[in-house]
């Protein structure tokens, strides 16, 4: 599997960049969960200066070799770029990453004076770190538990094609080398644990359960988590995925392990199975794009009923749905047609409809869907504990995670100095 | 086929099928080079300068060097150049066998000459050879010969023209051109030289003495030489501005016949410089860059563009701006202000950036719904905020009635 290259050379870069309008108060900046100062890094670009360029960028963003790679563009800056009212959006993603495949982490980021305040961060993935480098900056001591690689989902559920093994890796050793004071490979479950020894502490685990069907049949063998064969791809472990797999799912997990098992073996049959239409898909479009090319069938407007099999799969009876009403999320919603189940023979099943919080911090204040309850600051139900990212939001985009661990680390600053801005 | 449009004019009573003719330069320097040009449909060559057998020429490589942003690449282009290492005697043959292969086109030589006799001389053997023309480089930025060896000839009033005489008094009948430089204290005082001369007509002007650049890492100039350089002859877009002055200073204030010449890279150029004053226009940069080919694109411009505008020959539009051009003291005082069109406008908020951190502080800008609005009392009017929107939603109106004045459209 082969990285999908889209990586901008100088001549592309430069001349995009020359497109950008430089745009006053930029919309772009605004819509960036970072706040990243697109139209000045891009300006840097076009002067050449791809090392302050850099600078612009990782001043306001720890993970921007990640980002770089996997920002859903379309759903954040590109969505508001003005010159898209005079031809067509500035590729900014693009730009991005041309500065960060052609740079190094800066080595001139100012860290204040060392402070005797210690930090527990719990998990290691983009709101983690991006809180570990924040506080490393004020000059606290971060001590980040994790017990897998750092890197969180991006080194773990995203296909090499889109993230290649060596991405991001730079920088995260680089914060992990300059910004974090220790990696203790210890599964944390409750504040209780550790409370003692940090004065604050900053949850950022991410959504460690899944959420499976509730259907009949999840017990037979050939049923699997999308997330555990994603987990496998990255390592170059080949998936025990048979010759006729079904993904049930339309969001971007579901999209891309159809993606990941077709191009694992072409000569498999992946379908992709989901209850609503190809407009309501929650994938992001570039991630669709690349299902469809890759030659992932889909299925749509069916609603898994049972899984049959003996011990090992055999099919999935689903039944027909029909479009509905629009939802909150502006989508389609889908109802039951009556009597109209139909069976697809399939020898494998991927779960792809989701991941939830893992039972834990029971002593943290919870919403219905068990993510943990914050304040403005990100500080939960107990003073002094925070938290930020996915198990606060549930399934959301990196740049929003690193956005959190952001605002989390000056919040910890402020509530240890009391109220002071750092 | 499509019926085509008389571009034809005479120019010194040379009649000229348009106007554009090849100016004297690489592209005009070997014989194939400038039959060619012929061929492709230029009106005429002006062959690159030449002088007599004595006076050596050791041409210096790399020669040429260019800059300009990105996407376009040229928008300046250098050369140390020096005249042609073909002397008077290979040129003479040449202007006699174009004039045979293309009878209808002009066909010209360009001299420098040393000595009283040198130029002389080379005036009588181009007259043999029956040149149309003869144009006299009086501006080489690489410097002129004899006894300001070094300096511009058309820098020193007083050597223009005793050297316009001599050359003119060789030449009797056949027109002469001098081609000057811009970079002069007073260019209505060398055009007045030139004519006291006797000259037919001046080609305003030469490229211009620059330096296109120094390499940051090496401190090396350009067009590098083993690391060293020399002051380069800038042509090309970036000196169209220069050139246009240069000519409406000339034609506002001396009655001479002047051909354009520095930085015309298409059709809509060649009808400014005609505006302000020059008969015909001379191009160099243009075919050496994109090839003898643009002349197809500049014959079929001007000859829509004369079809739209009602007018019978190019040389209808000669000089037609010059009345508007006044000195600073003429103009009128008006009292206008900007003019933002919210309808075209996109919201980039570059005008709210130039007036405020280099205007008048006389836009506001409103953060959440993109919107640039004109203080009137603080606005002056001075148009920068035009000059920088991307989408051309800015005008200049009078502040005091509904008139609108309507600023050249940006091409």
């Amino acid at each position: 599997m082969e990285e999908t290259d889209k990586a901008l050379n100088r001549a592309e870069a430069l001349l995009e960049a020359e497109r950008c309008l430089y745009c006053f108060d930029a919309p772009c900046e605004k819509a960036c969960p970072a706040n990243v100062p697109i139209p000045e890094f891009i300006h840097s670009i076009m002067t050449n200066n791809l090392q302050g360029a850099r600078e612009i960028i990782e001043i306001v963003h720890p993970l921007i070799e990640t980002c770089g790679k996997l920002c859903p563009e379309e759903s954040f800056c590109q969505s508001v770029c003005v010159r898209a009212k005079i031809d067509s959006s500035i590729k900014i993603r693009e730009l991005h990453r041309y500065v960060t495949d052609n740079t190094d982490p800066s080595k001139n980021l100012n860290i204040s004076s060392k402070r005797k305040v210690k930090i527990a961060i719990i998990g290691g993935g983009p709101a983690g770190i991006s809180c570990a480098r924040e506080l490393g900056r004020f000059g606290f001591e971060t001590v980040i538990f994790e017990k897998k690689e750092l890197g969180g989902v991006p080194m773990q559920q995203v296909s090499i094609s889109r993230f290649p093994e060596n991405a991001g890796k730079k920088e995260i050793r680089f914060i992990h080398d300059n910004f974090v004071t220790e990696v203790r490979d210890k599964k944390i479950i409750s504040v209780k644990e550790i409370d003692d020894q940090f004065d604050a502490i900053f949850i950022a685990t991410g959504l460690q359960g899944e959420i499976d069907l509730g259907i009949k049949g999840m017990n037979l063998k050939g049923v699997y988590f999308a997330t555990e064969l994603l987990k496998l791809t990255r390592a170059f472990i080949k998936t025990p995925v048979g010759k006729r797999a079904g993904v049930i799912g339309g969001g971007n997990v579901a999209v891309e392990v159809a993606t990941v098992l077709k191009q694992e073996n072409n000569e498999r049959d992946v379908e992709l199975i989901y209850r609503r239409g190809l407009k309501e898909l929650k994938a992001f479009k570039d991630e669709i794009d690349e299902a469809v090319n890759a030659g992932v069938t889909m299925q749509f407007l069916a609603i898994p009923v049972e899984i049959r099999g003996k011990n090992s799969v055999e099919g999935i009876v689903v039944k027909r749905a029909r479009l509905s009403k629009i939802d909150a999320s502006g989508r389609r919603t889908f109802e039951e047609i009556p009597n109209s189940e139909f069976f697809i023979p399939l020898d494998t099943i991927i779960i792809a409809i989701g991941q939830k919080p893992a039972d834990q911090f029971v002593e943290l204040e919870k919403n219905g869907k068990g993510l943990i309850k914050v304040d403005d600051d990100l500080m939960t139900s107990v003073k002094g504990v925070f938290a930020g990212g996915d198990i606060v939001r549930g399934a959301s985009t990196i740049v929003e995670s690193v956005a959190d661990g952001k605002k989390a680390a000056l919040s910890i600053a402020n509530y240890l100095n009391g109220g002071r801005n750092v | 086929m499509y019926k085509e449009k008389d571009i034809s004019i005479d120019f010194l009573d040379i009649h000229l099928d348009s106007p554009f003719v090849l100016s004297a330069s690489p592209s005009t320097d070997e014989m194939e080079i400038a039959y060619n040009g012929l061929k492709e449909g230029w009106a005429g060559v002006i062959l690159k300068t030449t002088s007599v057998e004595e006076n050596e020429v050791n041409l210096k490589n790399p020669m040429m060097s260019s800059f300009g942003p990105m996407s376009n690449k040229v928008s300046g282009l250098g050369n140390i150049d020096l005249i042609s290492k073909y002397h008077i005697n290979d040129i003479e043959g040449r202007v006699e066998y174009l004039k045979k292969e293309f009878p209808g086109k002009m066909i010209a030589a360009s001299i420098m000459g040393a000595k009283k006799e040198d130029w002389q001389s080379l005036v009588y053997g181009l007259k043999k050879a029956g040149a149309d023309l003869i144009e006299c480089s009086f501006s080489c930025p690489q410097g002129s010969m004899g006894e300001e060896a070094g300096k511009m000839l058309a820098q020193s009033i007083e050597a223009t023209e005793k050297v316009t005489g001599w050359v003119k008094e060789a030449a009797d009948k056949t027109p002469v051109l001098i081609k000057i430089t811009p970079q002069v204290t007073d260019i209505v005082e060398v055009a007045k030289a030139v004519k006291r001369g006797r000259a037919d007509g001046i080609t305003a002007s030469n490229t211009i003495p620059s330096l296109l650049g120094i390499d940051i890492r090496t401190f090396e100039p350009y067009p590098t030489l083993f690391g060293e350089s020399s002051y380069s002859g800038l042509s090309g877009p970036s000196i169209k501005p220069i050139t246009l002055r240069t000519i409406a200073e000339i034609a506002k204030n001396v009655d001479i016949v002047i051909s354009g010449n520095g930085g015309a890279f298409s059709w809509q150029d060649a009808v400014e410089f005609m505006a302000v004053g020059a008969s015909n226009v001379q191009f160099c940069t243009l075919p050496m860059h994109y090839g003898f080919r643009t002349i197809r694109d500049l014959k079929s411009g001007l000859a829509h563009y004369l079809e739209d505008m009602g007018f019978n020959s190019p040389l209808d539009i000669v000089g037609k701006a010059l009345g508007k051009i006044k000195t600073n003291e003429e103009l009128p005082e008006l009292y206008t202000r900007s003019d933002i069109d919210t309808e075209k406008c996109i919201g980039c908020g570059l005008c709210y950036v130039a007036c405020s951190d280099g205007g008048h502080m006389a836009i506001q800008w409103d953060s959440d719904k993109r919107k640039p609005t004109v203080d009137e009392d603080k606005c002056t009017g001075c148009a920068m905020c035009m000059q920088v929107c991307p989408v051309d939603a800015i005008k200049m109106r009078e502040k005091l009635d509904d008139a609108v004045h309507y600023f050249l459209e940006k091409r």
